[in-house]
């Protein structure tokens, strides 16, 4: 039963990263989301005078990229600049953005076929982008969850519990939407 | 404003101890020529394994209760949400000169240190992302530390051993650990509160929230805190949300992070107080009033105390003045019998103060005299 529902989700999987049209669809959420992941944790920031260029101001990278900053966050090695845009360059996040960048991106484009299938159900169109909002939330400044100071919300030690676990909650969310939707694709032709 | 003084016990049942004196009270003489001294085991003091106290960081014994035990701290301790130095320190501070391109905006605030005729600035933008900074200054191996959330900064001597930051706040509160015995520092009362040293007190020395403008006036041989740390942060932004100059977001109302261990309305809770631990117990008067009004006079536990507007640094110093002395403002200095003095330098013992949002002063002493 399990082993058949992997299967199929695999072949849906595949249906959508075989057709142009999802599979653009995937990659340009992907990569809307890896963006938008990096800015939500605070390691790509926007604001004009940045310049352009690339520093690596830290002694011993291989070492400093482990340093954790947050429950799931960990240091940058590297300030790449681009006017006006400045990426904190850390590996590890940089890492953990892309996989659940294409976690989202393949969501939505199964979420695509499942809307665009005459033959789907036509159920589930919004559980990828649902399940993809608690890894955004998980960023932290350097005393505080970014996500409270901008809302203006007093933290508890429950509270703060609660989010160091958005991002494990976000990727547990992502994997059971693609195995949603992959039983309501039909993955042949169409 | 008419000014209003009046005096608030403690209002955790039980948590009120008589205030103790002014045992080994570090001095605000400015120069920081303090002799910082180990704690000593006769007095109480906690040993390690050993059986012998830990030389670092050099202690002494409060110079005022808070108005909650040491325990009863260590149980309002709470995860900031970042691991132990996730918050990482600067250890290795590079200076630049006064002049030099790579010093601050003159708006930009800084925290000022002058220890031995050793003048250094550490400018709040780069502080805030690492909190403490371990230093020497003047000679002497010294942390200057920043709290975001309470807008705090304090000095410490820190010997041979260095402070990182905990991960863990009490109300909002920044604690410290210290590298040799792992013990805990809240940074407002500076007591130990977990580890070896609890109920000890570190040796301060002031600083001074001012800009970089005015400082660099005020010391024009400065040495000056770069960004270039060893770490890779965005020093352009603020991580909290919000900005001085003008105040803005977290640092100009609304809640703290987390709700004070002790609620006190009766000042709105990022009000700024210049705040200090004067013999006769604790003290805080309203910025803006002493802004206003340039001189003082609070009593605190019936004892006389002076605190002078300093419009050079923006600044206050609050002295003792048991005698009653008065002294007239004019044009930023002040004269008494005949003779003018600068605001820093009467001639009376002077306490230590440091500025401080009115939450992270009144809930760790909620007994404070209050001048506002």
């Amino acid at each position: 039963m399990i082993g058949r529902r992997l299967s199929r989700t695999t072949a849906a999987m595949r249906a959508a990263l075989t057709r142009p049209e999802s599979l653009l669809l995937a990659v340009a959420v992907g990569v809307t989301y890896l963006l938008g992941y990096l800015y939500a944790i605070g390691d790509l920031v926007v604001r004009e005078g940045v310049g352009v260029g690339v520093a690596m101001p830290v002694g011993e990278p291989l070492t400093h990229m482990l340093g954790r900053t947050g429950p799931v966050s960990f240091e940058a090695i590297a300030i790449v600049d681009l006017e006006p845009l400045r990426l904190l360059f850390s590996p590890l996040n940089t890492l953990l953005g892309v996989g659940l960048a294409a976690l989202v991106g393949i969501n939505i484009a199964m979420s695509y076929l499942a809307v665009t299938q005459p033959r789907s159900c036509g159920l589930g169109a919004t559980s990828g982008v649902l399940a993809s909002v608690p890894a955004l939330l998980s960023g932290s400044a350097c005393c505080a969850p970014v996500v409270l100071l901008v809302l203006g919300i007093q933290a508890s030690g429950l509270l703060l519990t609660a989010l160091t676990w958005l991002l494990p909650v976000g990727i547990v969310l992502l994997v059971g939407s693609l195995v949603y939707l992959g039983g309501r694709i039909d993955p042949t032709p169409a | 404003m008419t000014p209003g003084l009046t005096r608030r016990r403690a209002l955790a049942a039980g948590a009120l101890i008589a205030v103790s004196g002014c045992l080994d009270q570090t001095s605000d003489t400015g120069d920081g020529d303090g002799d910082p001294s180990n704690g000593d085991p006769s007095n109480g003091d906690p040993i390690n394994g050993d059986g012998e106290p830990p030389d670092d960081p050099p202690t002494t014994e409060a110079p005022i209760s808070m108005g909650h035990s040491a325990d009863e701290l260590l149980d309002q301790a709470i995860s900031g949400g970042v691991p132990k130095d996730g918050i990482p320190s600067i250890d290795d501070p590079v200076y630049t000169e006064a002049g030099d391109g790579d010093a601050p905006g003159d708006d930009e605030i800084v925290f000022g240190i002058e220890i031995n005729g050793d003048a250094r600035a550490y400018p709040r933008q780069v502080v805030v992302y690492h909190e403490i900074v371990n230093t020497e200054a003047g000679g002497e191996p010294v942390s200057v530390t920043y709290c975001p959330l309470t807008g705090t900064a304090q000095g410490f001597y820190r010997g041979n051993t260095e402070f990182g930051v905990s991960g863990q706040l009490v109300n909002s509160n920044l604690i410290m650990y210290d590298r040799e015995s792992d013990s805990w520092w809240p940074q407002v009362p500076a007591v130990a509160i977990d580890g070896v040293h609890t109920g000890n007190s570190l040796q301060e020395f002031p600083v001074t929230w001012t800009t970089w403008g005015q400082w660099r006036e005020q010391y024009p041989d400065t040495q000056v805190l770069t960004e270039d740390t060893g770490q890779v942060r965005d020093y352009g932004t603020d991580p909290y949300n919000g900005g001085y100059n003008p105040r803005t977001g977290y640092y100009e109302a609304g809640s703290p992070l987390f709700a004070p261990i002790v609620d006190d309305d009766r000042h709105q809770a990022k009000s700024v107080f210049l705040c200090a631990r004067t013999p006769d117990g604790p003290l805080a008067i309203k910025k803006s009033v002493l802004r206003e009004e340039s001189v003082v006079e609070p009593i605190v536990d019936g004892q006389s105390y002076l605190a002078v507007y300093d419009p050079r640094l923006d600044t206050g110093y609050v002295y003792a003045n048991p005698d009653g002395r008065s002294f007239e403002y004019v044009g930023g200095e002040l004269q008494s019998d005949g003779t003018t003095y600068a605001p820093d330098e009467l001639p009376l013992d002077r306490v230590l103060r440091l500025d401080a949002m009115w939450f992270a002063w009144s809930a760790i002493y909620p007994d404070t005299e209050v001048y506002a």
